[in-house]
């Protein structure tokens, strides 16, 4: 095929240009690791990764709600673990008051019992981050209230709250929730902390009972009635101590698989977007020198030229 | 015989001859950089015999011809291939634009992690995990303001967004306007220099090579703006039809191209005196209108339709949940589309309204919460059964991808291109190793001729001085 003056130097340009196109295409690579970056590189994989980008931020999301979740376990046990103390200080002072003791030391029994009914409505409406622990979703307001008579003996408690919990994402399609409700006496529904009519607990108003047993120094009520309720409280307690220990370790369970997963889109994520870097470079390499070749293949041809021999 | 003194004028007709052969060459040496020359041979011819009592007897060489070396079929193509480039070529770029707009990349390396960007795919992850927070503690103020910001910094996105495509739009449209400026002027020109063709050929009667030339790069100019349609007449004039429409005929210009608005912004052509809407298949006006309409306009159509679907979907949720203080009834976000998606003002000023208790009374409650936290999964049958973020990776998928099939399409149009162009200067094109050994070769027979002037000259003064 005949070659004219421009025939060369414009293939020489065009070479030129699609050599340093392919060389800057390499060396961005290189630079990022990346080798997808813009849409128009692999369309296909672009949206692979935004979906995996995706679950990623979602999937670390439920790690925080996991996270709020535990914070919530960890404060509705510190609570349960109060009032245990309370319930067994409670069965103890039931057994301890008996015919053979005196009524001022019944009195003073009594007094005591007061004061840990009262301390039980403390711990009952404690609250986490502004909201009330206990009361389900009535978060505004204190779960439990309570009335006293002149003598400042408690005469009764009311639960305010309700027995609606709310539940909480932690993976994607699974809901949980570390919240405890203060009292269920419907007989369907989540189970009272400390009553509820399945599990016959009442832990306030045996506790009321157990004071005014003790006040008017009926020592055989106690045995018959308070004590045998308190063990039902207390078994209550413990079922909703290891209640709240299963629900933890639930928690801390999902967050590994979380972790994990998270984990395995980060590998999917590079798999698909991640340069090749030995091949890459390798590729770079070649197309440098083959840019080097035709820069100097050209200069030398470019120089040639009949006008040089002729006189 | 010629005798002497038709020898002399043998000579002389050759040095003119061979001097027009040197003229050539250096004409062609002079154009050997102008793209739009085909390069000129000289036709030597012998000149008319006479008989003589020894026998037939030439009378030497003229130069019948100047030549012109084009293939009109290799014009045809490369004209029919600059439409196509033309039209890849503003395509490309259009989409180009539009990927920017978009400012959807994957960036590894920043420190947001795999999350990083700032696209609206990071822009809807953080609103429904604003949501999820929301869920875990509905009575938050922090958690409220959070969800707010993320909302009005997802909205400001789409609007962003929208504006952006909008002006790409507008831009576009203000090329095409530019285009067919660059196009009616070359219409003018080509009508013009068929005159002249015409004029030149006739006075002469010789081919006008360099006019011609001119002619074929107006063309090709023109066949990158708009694809063409050409006929030659009797007279060799060359008419042009642009989408069925006589455009020039001889060397009239019969009508022009205007852009013109078909509505709603949608700037397309039309035949300006005729005022029919023309239907091109190629060149940069044709790839631009496609680009804006078809490319740029499915994008914005698709944000729109997300847009749209997220305020439907999450005021749906939103309004019959309860806020703080026991409202109802109010939407989260306000607007229709992209262009104004917004955060309703009320819930900006007081967060305590947003409503995210599924019952009156209960502020703990988060089932509205946890709703639109869940949205995020759901498939609506609005975005053909997608999630928010699945249509939004689609949108951005099919956009890449009609991008990167017009990459690759362009490459394989510049190689065959590429291919013609060489093979039109296999042909036409000046080398300037045959010039200079043409340019050598007509001085040595110039010279040889004025040799024979000489040689003459001194028979014709031998005889003159027989006589004295």
């Amino acid at each position: 095929m005949r070659v004219s003056a421009n025939t060369f130097s414009d293939t020489l340009i065009t070479q030129l240009s699609q050599l340093a196109v392919r060389q800057q295409k390499l060396q961005a690579q290189a630079a990022t690791g990346q080798r997808v970056r813009l849409p128009e590189d692999d369309p296909i994989a672009l949206r692979r990764v935004l979906d995996l980008q995706n679950d990623y931020s979602t999937n670390s999301q439920f790690t925080e709600n996991i996270a709020r979740q535990l914070e919530l376990a960890q404060a509705s046990f510190d609570s349960i673990k109060a009032l245990k103390t309370i319930s067994d200080r409670a069965s103890e002072i039931a057994t301890l008051a008996d015919s053979l003791k005196s009524t001022p030391e019944l009195q003073a029994y009594a007094t005591e019992i007061t004061e840990m009914i009262k301390q039980a409505v403390h711990v009952l409406n404690g609250s986490h981050r502004g909201d009330y622990l206990f009361g389900g979703t009535q978060t505004d307001q204190p779960p439990y209230t309570m009335t006293l008579d002149a003598n400042g003996n408690v005469t009764g408690v009311t639960f305010q709250g309700n027995l609606d919990i709310p539940q909480v994402e932690i993976s994607n399609g699974v809901l949980a929730s570390s919240q405890v409700i203060g009292e269920n006496s419907t007989g369907t529904g989540p189970r009272g902390l400390v009553a509820d009519s399945r599990s016959g607990a009442d832990l306030l108003n045996h506790l009321i009972s157990l004071q005014n047993n003790l006040l008017s120094g009926n020592v055989a009520l106690i045995a018959s009635t308070d004590r045998p309720n308190l063990a039902r409280d207390e078994d209550n307690l413990l079922y909703h101590i290891s209640s709240n220990g299963a629900i933890q370790a639930r928690l801390e369970t999902t967050r590994k698989l979380n972790e994990q997963h998270n984990q395995s889109v980060e590998s999917q994520v590079s798999r698909e977007v991640d340069a090749d870097l030995a091949q890459t470079l390798v590729k770079l390499t070649q197309t440098q020198t083959a840019y080097e070749a035709a820069l100097q293949s050209g200069a030398r041809a470019l120089n040639l030229s009949l006008l040089d021999y002729l006189r | 015989m010629l005798g002497l003194f038709g020898t002399l004028n043998l000579a002389a007709r050759s040095m003119s001859t061979q001097r027009a052969g040197v003229e050539i060459a250096g004409q062609n040496l002079a154009n050997v950089n102008n793209p739009a020359y085909a390069r000129q041979r000289v036709a030597i011819a012998t000149s008319m015999s006479i008989v003589t009592a020894a026998g037939i007897q030439g009378t030497g060489a003229d130069a019948i011809e100047i030549t012109q070396l084009r293939n009109a079929i290799l014009d045809n193509q490369i004209q029919a291939e600059a439409s196509n480039r033309g039209a890849l070529a503003a395509r490309q770029l259009a989409l180009q634009y539009g990927q920017a707009a978009l400012g959807t990349q994957i960036d590894t390396t920043s420190t947001a992690g795999i999350t990083g960007g700032n696209s609206l795919a990071e822009g809807l992850s953080n609103l429904f995990n604003a949501f999820q927070s929301l869920s875990t503690n509905p009575t938050s103020m922090a958690e409220r303001q959070t969800l707010l910001m993320k909302a009005s910094s997802l909205a400001l996105q789409f609007n962003q967004l929208d504006t952006r495509l909008d002006n790409l739009a507008a831009s576009l449209n203000t090329t095409i306007g530019a285009e067919v400026a660059s196009a009616n002027q070359l219409l003018t020109d080509i009508a013009r220099l068929n005159d002249m063709i015409r004029t030149a050929e006739i006075t002469s009667g010789a081919t006008a090579n360099d006019l011609r030339d001119t002619r074929q790069a107006r063309i090709e100019e023109l066949a990158k703006f708009v694809n063409l349609d050409i006929t030659t007449d009797a007279s060799g004039a060359l008419n042009i039809s642009i989408g069925g429409v006589d455009m020039v005929s001889g060397q009239q210009r019969l009508d022009s191209l205007e852009a013109y608005d078909a509505g709603g912004g949608q700037i397309l052509l039309r035949a300006a005196t005729a005022g029919t809407p023309l239907a091109i298949t190629g060149g940069s006006i044709q790839g631009t209108i496609e680009a804006r309409d078809v490319g740029i306009g499915n994008l914005r159509a698709s944000i729109n339709s997300l847009a749209a679907a997220l305020i439907t979907e999450v005021n749906a949720v939103h309004s019959v949940g309860f806020g703080l203080t026991g409202g109802t009834g109010e939407n989260f976000f306000t607007g229709t589309n992209a262009a104004d998606i917004g955060v309703n003002a009320a819930l900006l000023d007081d967060p305590s309204l947003v409503q995210a208790a599924g019952v009156s009374g209960a502020p703990g409650d988060n089932q509205v919460a946890l709703a639109l936290a869940r949205l995020a999964q759901t498939k609506h049958p609005a975005l053909n059964d997608q999630s928010f973020n699945q249509a939004y990776s689609q949108t951005v998928a099919a956009f890449g991808q009609e991008l990167a099939t017009v990459n690759t399409q362009l490459g394989d149009q510049q190689a065959i291109e590429n291919m013609l162009l060489r093979q039109r200067d296999a042909l036409g094109g000046v080398s300037l190793d045959e010039e200079m050994t043409d340019l050598t070769r007509f001085q040595k027979a110039f010279a040889a001729s004025a040799r024979l002037v000489t040689v003459v000259d001194e028979m014709l003064e031998t005889v003159v001085n027989l006589k004295r």
